[in-house]
C-alpha cells in the first residue's frame, strides 16, 4: 500500500481487513489467505501467485519507463513551461492575433532565473503550442472530413508531416544559430515553443476558412502571418541581440547586421509555413 | 449468514462511492470534493464505457476498436498533461478513472442518437452542451484532487478536445 511506484491503489484493503480476509500488502510477498467461501477464488495460491508475478511486473515496468524517459526528457524544465493559468493563456493569445500595441517584449528575470509564464506574459510556454498543434492536426481532419477526402491514416499523416516540418524549422534554425556564433540563452526548448505559436494563426485561418470559404481563409490568414511576424520579430530580437543591446553597440556592426538578418529569416518563415500547411485544406 | 454488501465487499467495488462519483459528475456546477478520487477505481469507467459501445452498436456503428484506442491515446496525453502542470504528479489509473466517469453525459447522448439522428442543428448543439458538461466536470474534479488554482479552463480544454472525438463517432 506505501509502495510509490504501483499503478493501481489497492482499495480491497479496506474492506477486507473488515471482513476477516487478511490480505498482506499488494504486490511482492502475497500470503496465501485463508478467507471465507465467497473469497475463495481470489485466495487460491495459483491466482495469488499470478497477482503478485503481474503487479510486479508492472512495477518494473513502470520504474524502466520512468527511468527512461527521465533519461530523454528533461521533466523539470518541462514543468517550467507549463506553469501557465487561464490569464496567461487569454492575454497571450490576445497578444498572437494583436501584437501591436504591447510595449514591453522583455521577459522579467528573478535571481538569475526568468520567472514562470504565469506571472509574466512575455514568457515562452508549452501549453499554448502544444494544445495548438493537437487543435490543428483535428481541426485539419475535420475540413478534410467536410470535403469528404477524411480517413483515420490521413489524420495521422497529416500530425506527422506537421511535425516533420516542425522538427525541420528547429533544426535549420539551430544550425544558423550555430554557424553565427550567436551567444544567447535561447535554449531549444524556447525556440520549440516560439515556432509552435504559428499554429494558433493556422487554426484560425482554416475555421473561417470552414465558415466563409476562402475568402475569409485568406483574409484571417493575411491577418494573422503580420501579427506573427511582428511577434518574432519583437520577441527574437531581444533574444538574438540581447548580447549587443546589453553592451549598449548600437546595432551597426557586421556581426549585428548578420544576427538582424537571421532574426528577419526567421519571422519571414513562419508566414510562408502557415499558408504551406493549410492552403491544401481549404478548397 | 449472508449479509448484504459482503459480495461486492470482496470483490473490492465499492458502491457508494461509485454513486457519489456518478452524482459529481451529473451536476457540474457544484463544487467538488477533493478526496473523492483518493481511491481509484476503473468498475464505473469501465461500465460506462461498455454502455457507451452497447449504445453505439444499437445505433448501427461497430467502433469498439475506435474507442478503445481513442481512450488509451487519450487518455495518456491528459496523465502528461496533468503531470507536467501540476505540482503534486498523478497516476495513470486516477486519470483514467475521472475521465471514465465523467463520460456518463456521452452515454446518454448516445444513447439519444438510437432514437434519433444527431446529424442537423439540433443534434451539433446537443453534442456541443454534451461535451461542455462532460469537460467541466473533468475539470472540476482534477482541480480539486489536484489543488490547481485558475486552471480550470485550461484542463477543460483538452478534455473537451477528447470528448470531441467520442461526440464525433456518436454523431458521424
Amino acid at each position: 500500500m506505501a509502495d510509490p511506484h504501483q499503478l493501481f491503489d489497492d482499495t480491497s484493503s479496506a474492506q477486507s481487513q473488515g471482513y476477516g480476509a487478511q490480505r498482506g500488502p499488494s504486490g511482492l510477498g502475497y500470503p496465501t489467505a485463508s478467507a471465507s467461501p465467497q473469497a475463495a477464488f481470489l485466495a487460491d495460491p495459483v491466482s495469488n501467485m499470478a497477482m503478485a508475478y503481474g503487479s510486479s511486473l508492472a512495477a518494473q515496468g513502470k520504474e524502466l519507463v520512468d527511468k527512461n524517459i527521465d533519461r530523454f526528457i528533461p521533466v523539470t524544465k518541462l514543468k517550467y513551461y507549463f506553469a501557465v493559468d487561464t490569464l496567461y493563456v487569454g492575454k497571450k493569445l490576445g497578444l498572437l492575433f494583436f501584437p501591436y500595441l504591447h510595449q514591453d517584449w522583455e521577459v522579467q528575470y528573478q535571481q538569475d532565473t526568468p520567472v514562470a509564464p504565469r506571472f509574466d506574459v512575455n514568457a515562452p510556454d508549452l501549453y499554448i503550442p502544444a494544445m495548438a498543434f493537437i487543435t490543428y492536426v483535428l481541426v485539419a481532419g475535420l475540413a478534410l472530413g467536410t470535403q469528404d477526402r477524411f480517413s483515420p491514416d490521413l489524420l495521422g499523416l497529416q500530425a506527422s508531416s506537421a511535425l516533420a516540418w516542425l522538427t525541420l524549422e528547429v533544426l535549420a534554425i539551430l544550425l544558423s544559430l550555430y554557424l553565427v556564433t550567436v551567444n544567447t540563452d535561447l535554449t531549444t526548448i524556447d525556440l520549440v515553443a516560439f515556432l509552435g505559436y504559428k499554429y494558433v494563426g493556422m487554426i484560425g485561418g482554416i475555421l473561417m476558412g470552414l465558415l466563409f470559404g476562402k475568402i475569409g481563409y485568406y483574409l484571417v490568414l493575411g491577418w494573422c502571418c503580420m501579427s506573427i511576424f511582428v511577434f518574432m520579430i519583437r520577441t527574437l530580437r531581444l533574444k538574438i541581440l540581447a548580447e549587443a543591446a546589453a553592451e549598449g553597440v548600437p546595432v551597426r556592426g557586421a556581426r549585428n547586421q548578420l544576427r538582424m538578418y537571421l532574426t528577419m529569416a526567421v519571422a519571414a518563415a513562419q508566414p510562408l509555413l502557415m499558408y504551406w500547411l493549410t492552403f491544401h485544406l481549404v478548397r | 449468514m449472508f449479509v448484504w454488501g459482503e459480495p461486492e465487499g470482496e470483490l473490492g467495488i465499492n458502491f457508494d462511492h461509485i454513486w457519489q462519483k456518478t452524482l459529481t459528475v451529473l451536476n457540474p456546477l457544484k463544487p467538488a470534493d477533493g478526496s473523492i478520487m483518493n481511491e481509484t477505481d476503473l468498475a464505473g469507467p469501465i461500465l460506462f464505457c461498455v454502455a457507451l459501445g452497447a449504445t453505439l452498436l444499437l445505433a448501427g456503428k461497430v467502433q469498439f476498436g475506435y474507442i478503445y484506442g481513442m481512450s488509451a491515446i487519450g487518455c495518456l496525453g491528459i496523465y502528461a498533461l496533468l503531470n507536467l502542470m501540476s505540482s503534486s504528479g498523478v497516476s495513470y489509473g486516477c486519470v483514467a478513472s475521472v475521465l471514465g466517469y465523467c463520460l456518463l453525459p456521452m452515454v446518454i447522448l448516445s444513447s439519444g442518437a438510437v432514437f434519433f439522428s444527431l446529424q442537423g442543428t439540433i443534434g451539433t448543439v446537443l453534442a456541443l452542451v454534451i461535451i461542455v458538461w462532460c469537460s467541466l466536470s473533468a475539470s472540476k474534479i482534477f482541480i480539486s484532487a489536484l489543488d490547481m488554482e485558475g486552471q480550470q479552463l485550461l484542463i477543460a480544454y483538452p478534455c473537451a478536445l477528447l470528448y470531441g472525438l467520442f461526440a464525433l463517432l456518436t454523431v458521424f
